[in-house]
C-alpha cells in the first residue's frame, strides 16, 4: 500500500527508526476488544489528540510513538516522510527525558502473552502459506503520478498440513498423473483472496456467489524426489456490484519424501467491474485487467500474518 | 454497412482487449507474474527490523530498554489494508 511505500521507504526515516522498537498492528481489532494489547492502546493512543477526527468509532490509524510503560512520545498519520521524521525526532527527544523507572512497565508484557487471542495463534507452521500480490495489469491513460495507477496489495492464504497434503494426490506419481485440486480448498481460496482490494480493503465473496472455480493439476516431470507439476484453471466470481473472472496457471514442485511444498506459484490474469465501498473505484467500475500472484511465504515473523479474512476459515 | 459494422464490431473487441486481462499463456507466464509481483523499491520497507504485533513490539522494547513505534491500520499494514 501507498504507505508503506511513501513513508518506511525514505532513508530519514528509516535511520531514525533504528533508534525505537518498531511494530504494527491491525487496529480495529486495538480499538475494540478487551485483550491487553488492546487495552493498553487504548490508554494512550488519544493522548496526542485523535488522529482522523472525532468519534469513539473514528479509526485510529496512524504512526505512534510510547514507551513500554505506555508513556505516549507522539503521534501522526501521514504519507509525508518529512512529517514522520519531525515527530520521530520529538519522540526520542521525550524518551531521553524519562527516567529508566518511568519508561518501562513494572511486570514482564510476556507473562500476557497467553491472554492475547489473536488469529495468528493459528500460523500452520507445519502447512502451506502463501502471500497474495493484486495489481492492475499494464493499461494506458492513466495519470502515472497518482498513487492508484501503481497500487499494490498484499494478503496471506493459509493452509493447515492436512489441507496442504490433500493439495497432491496419495498414490505414487508418474509422469502421466494428472489431478483436480479439492474442491473446498479451491473455492476457499479464490473466493476469499481474489478480490478487487489492488486500491484498499474489499469484502470476500461468498460460496454462493461462486460461479467458476478449479485448477487442474499435471506432472511436468520428477527429478530426485521432487515431482513438478503445472496448473490451469478459471475463476468466475460474482457479486452485486462488482465481479472478477480470470485464467490461472501455476507451477508446482512437491518433495514426496518431506511432504513439503517447494514451489507452489499461481498467477491469474482476469477482469474485473464494479467497486465496493472502500476499494477507490468510485471513477474507475468499468471492465479492466486485474492480476494476482499466490507464492510461497517467507517465515520471517512479518511473513506470518493472518490472512484478512481468517474469519471465514472456520478455524476457530 | 456491413463494412462499418464490422469495423466498429472490431473497435469494440480490440478496446474490449485492452480493457480486460490479458490472456495467460506458458509464454507470457513470467511476464504477467512480474506485471503483479512487487518491485525492489516496493519491497523497501522489509528493511525495518519490524515486529509484526503491538505486543511482540512491547516485549522486545521492555527488554531493551528502547521506545516503540508503532504503525497502526485498519487491516494489517502488512498484510491486507
Amino acid at each position: 500500500m501507498i504507505a508503506r511505500r511513501s513513508v518506511w521507504t525514505d532513508k530519514q526515516v528509516v535511520a531514525l527508526a533504528k533508534d525505537f522498537v518498531c511494530c504494527a498492528d491491525e487496529v480495529w481489532r486495538l480499538q475494540n476488544l478487551g485483550d491487553p494489547d488492546c487495552v493498553y492502546f487504548r490508554q494512550w493512543c488519544d493522548l496526542g489528540g485523535q488522529l482522523n477526527g472525532d468519534g469513539a468509532q473514528t479509526t485510529r490509524q496512524g504512526t505512534y510513538c510510547v514507551s513500554p510503560s505506555g508513556r505516549f512520545l507522539g503521534s501522526c498519520n501521514s504519507r509525508s516522510p518529512e512529517v514522520m521524521a519531525a515527530m520521530l525526532r520529538t519522540a526520542l527527544a521525550r524518551w531521553k527525558d524519562l527516567d529508566k523507572k518511568s519508561r518501562l512497565l513494572d511486570y514482564d508484557p510476556a507473562d500476557r502473552v497467553k491472554d492475547i487471542n489473536r488469529a495468528e495463534k493459528h500460523y500452520p507452521a507445519d502447512g502451506l502459506v502463501l502471500k497474495v500480490h493484486s495489481r492492475d495489469l499494464n493499461r494506458t491513460g492513466l495519470n502515472p503520478a497518482d498513487w492508484r495507477t501503481h497500487a499494490l496489495n498484499l494478503d496471506f492464504c493459509w493452509f493447515r498440513k492436512e489441507e496442504m497434503q490433500r493439495l497432491v494426490p496419495r498414490d505414487t506419481f508418474t509422469r502421466d498423473t494428472r489431478w483436480d485440486l479439492p474442491d473446498d480448498l479451491v473455492r476457499r481460496s479464490l473466493r476469499l483472496s481474489v478480490k478487487d482490494n489492488v486500491r484498499g480493503q474489499t469484502p470476500p465473496f461468498s460460496n454462493e456467489q461462486v460461479e467458476k472455480a478449479f485448477i487442474k493439476c499435471k506432472v511436468d516431470k520428477i527429478k530426485k524426489g521432487v515431482v513438478y507439476f503445472d496448473m490451469e484453471g478459471e475463476v468466475k466470481l460474482a457479486a452485486e456490484g462488482r465481479g472478477i473472472e480470470g485464467k490461472i496457471r501455476g507451477k508446482g514442485a512437491w518433495n514426496v519424501a518431506t511432504s513439503k511444498f517447494e514451489q507452489f506459484d499461481i498467477v491469474i490474469s482476469g477482469t474485473r467491474t464494479g467497486r465496493t465501498q472502500y476499494n477507490a473505484r468510485e471513477d474507475d467500475t468499468a471492465a479492466a485487467g486485474i492480476g494476482f500472484v499466490f507464492t510461497m511465504a517467507g517465515d520471517k515473523p512479518i511473513d506470518r500474518i493472518a490472512p484478512a479474512e481468517f474469519g471465514s476459515y472456520g478455524w476457530r | 454497412m456491413l463494412r462499418r459494422t464490422a469495423v466498429a464490431l472490431g473497435l469494440l473487441l480490440a478496446l474490449g482487449a485492452v480493457a480486460s486481462g490479458q490472456e495467460l499463456t506458458d509464454k507470457n507466464y513470467e511476464e504477467i507474474r512480474r506485471q503483479i509481483m512487487p518491485t525492489a523499491a516496493e519491497e523497501e520497507w522489509r528493511k525495518i527490523e519490524w515486529h509484526p504485533t503491538l505486543w511482540d513490539g512491547v516485549i522486545k522494547a521492555q527488554k531493551d530498554d528502547k521506545p516503540i513505534m508503532f504503525f497502526a491500520m485498519n487491516g494489517h499494514p502488512f498484510g491486507c489494508t
